[in-house]
């Protein structure tokens, strides 16, 4: 039986390449985002019912129970989540205004956990453990001009990753962080040519990382072969961090 | 004790010994006294978390939704899913 893995955000960027992924490895994918995009919705119409997609706004507690329940209506209860939703505000925090900051807490921490609450909820009620995957970052590790929200949202994740890992370990399920360094995303388009620039000069494998780069690490964490890796965050930064 | 607070006893007592048999312990009797956590009974957090999570999945009752209550004993918790 195919094993059921929920990933926020597979709309677009490193979460559609992950749904898309994770389909070709013979998953069950549940995903939710604003809007499905042109995309994703191409890979609805291609994949039929191994795919599952509904409207969510990550942050928004009803919203996200509501896709949870529809995905476990659909595919039973969830062997894995990949808590990849997430947004980025570039500004210096003195003059970021606080209702972004807000924002970036509620989508990137708080609905992070209340997803990951939502699915454990699914998971303790079935044996047989599970998987946790949180895309963190490199930023909330090493901090970045103009990021100082972003990254305390995403060293938050990987608090969480810690504390979940000794809470549900008894069950079998692990809980990892998974830190890209700066992708080649939508999400780095913020980035100014002269920022990129800089970062790849900085970084010893010279360019910027790739969904590509990523995908593999969350494929083999959500293998068997990774049960007995847990409470970590892994870095994939082509070195800049080292 | 009212027959719907024996009733979510019984619920309490059936889900109780479904969690520790899955954990391999013996089943053992539950009485409105019996201390979910720091007594005889071989219970930890995360199994009083999922005893919450079954609970609420039979009754539909989450009396935790407001905020934290607090219970040890299980006559205090079947209390509880009575009054919500």
């Amino acid at each position: 039986m195919k094993r059921h893995v929920i990933v926020t955000g597979g709309s677009r960027g490193l979460g559609l390449a992950i749904v898309t992924a994770l389909l070709d490895a013979g998953y069950r994918v549940s995903t939710c985002s604003r809007t499905p995009g042109d995309a994703l919705t191409a890979l609805l119409e291609q994949t039929g019912e191994d795919l599952f997609w509904q409207q969510a706004d990550i942050g928004d507690s009803d919203s996200t129970d509501r896709f949870i329940q529809a995905a476990v209506a659909r595919f039973g209860v969830p062997w894995g989540l990949v808590n990849n939703a997430g947004i980025a505000r570039d500004g210096i925090l003195a003059t970021l205004p606080l209702v972004e900051v807000d924002r970036l807490i509620q989508t990137n921490l708080t609905g992070s956990i209340q997803m990951a609450r939502g699915v454990l909820r699914q998971m303790l009620g079935r044996a047989g453990g599970g998987r946790i995957i949180n895309i963190s970052s490199i930023i909330g590790q090493r901090g970045y001009t103009g990021l100082a929200a972003y990254a305390a949202t995403k060293a938050g994740l990987d608090g969480l990753t810690r504390a979940l890992a000794r809470e549900v370990g008894r069950r079998q399920i692990t809980v990892n962080s998974v830190a890209p360094g700066y992708l080649d995303t939508e999400m780095s388009g913020t980035l100014s040519a002269g920022q990129r620039d800089q970062i790849v000069r900085r970084t010893p494998l010279g360019r910027l990382g790739t969904a590509a780069d990523v995908v593999p690490l969350i494929l083999f964490l959500l293998g068997d072969a990774a049960g007995f890796i847990t409470g970590q965050t892994l870095t994939i930064d082509g070195g800049i961090g080292c | 004790m009212s027959e719907r607070h024996a009733e979510l006893l019984a619920l309490i007592a059936q889900e109780t010994n479904r969690i520790l048999t899955e954990k391999g312990e013996a089943a053992v009797a539950i009485t409105p006294d019996t201390a979910f956590l720091d007594g005889p009974l071989p219970f930890d957090s995360l199994d009083l978390a999922t005893l919450i999570v079954a609970l609420e999945g039979v009754t539909g009752k989450d009396p935790f939704r407001s905020g934290f209550r607090q219970f040890s004993k299980a006559g205090e918790l079947a209390a509880l899913y009575a009054d919500a």
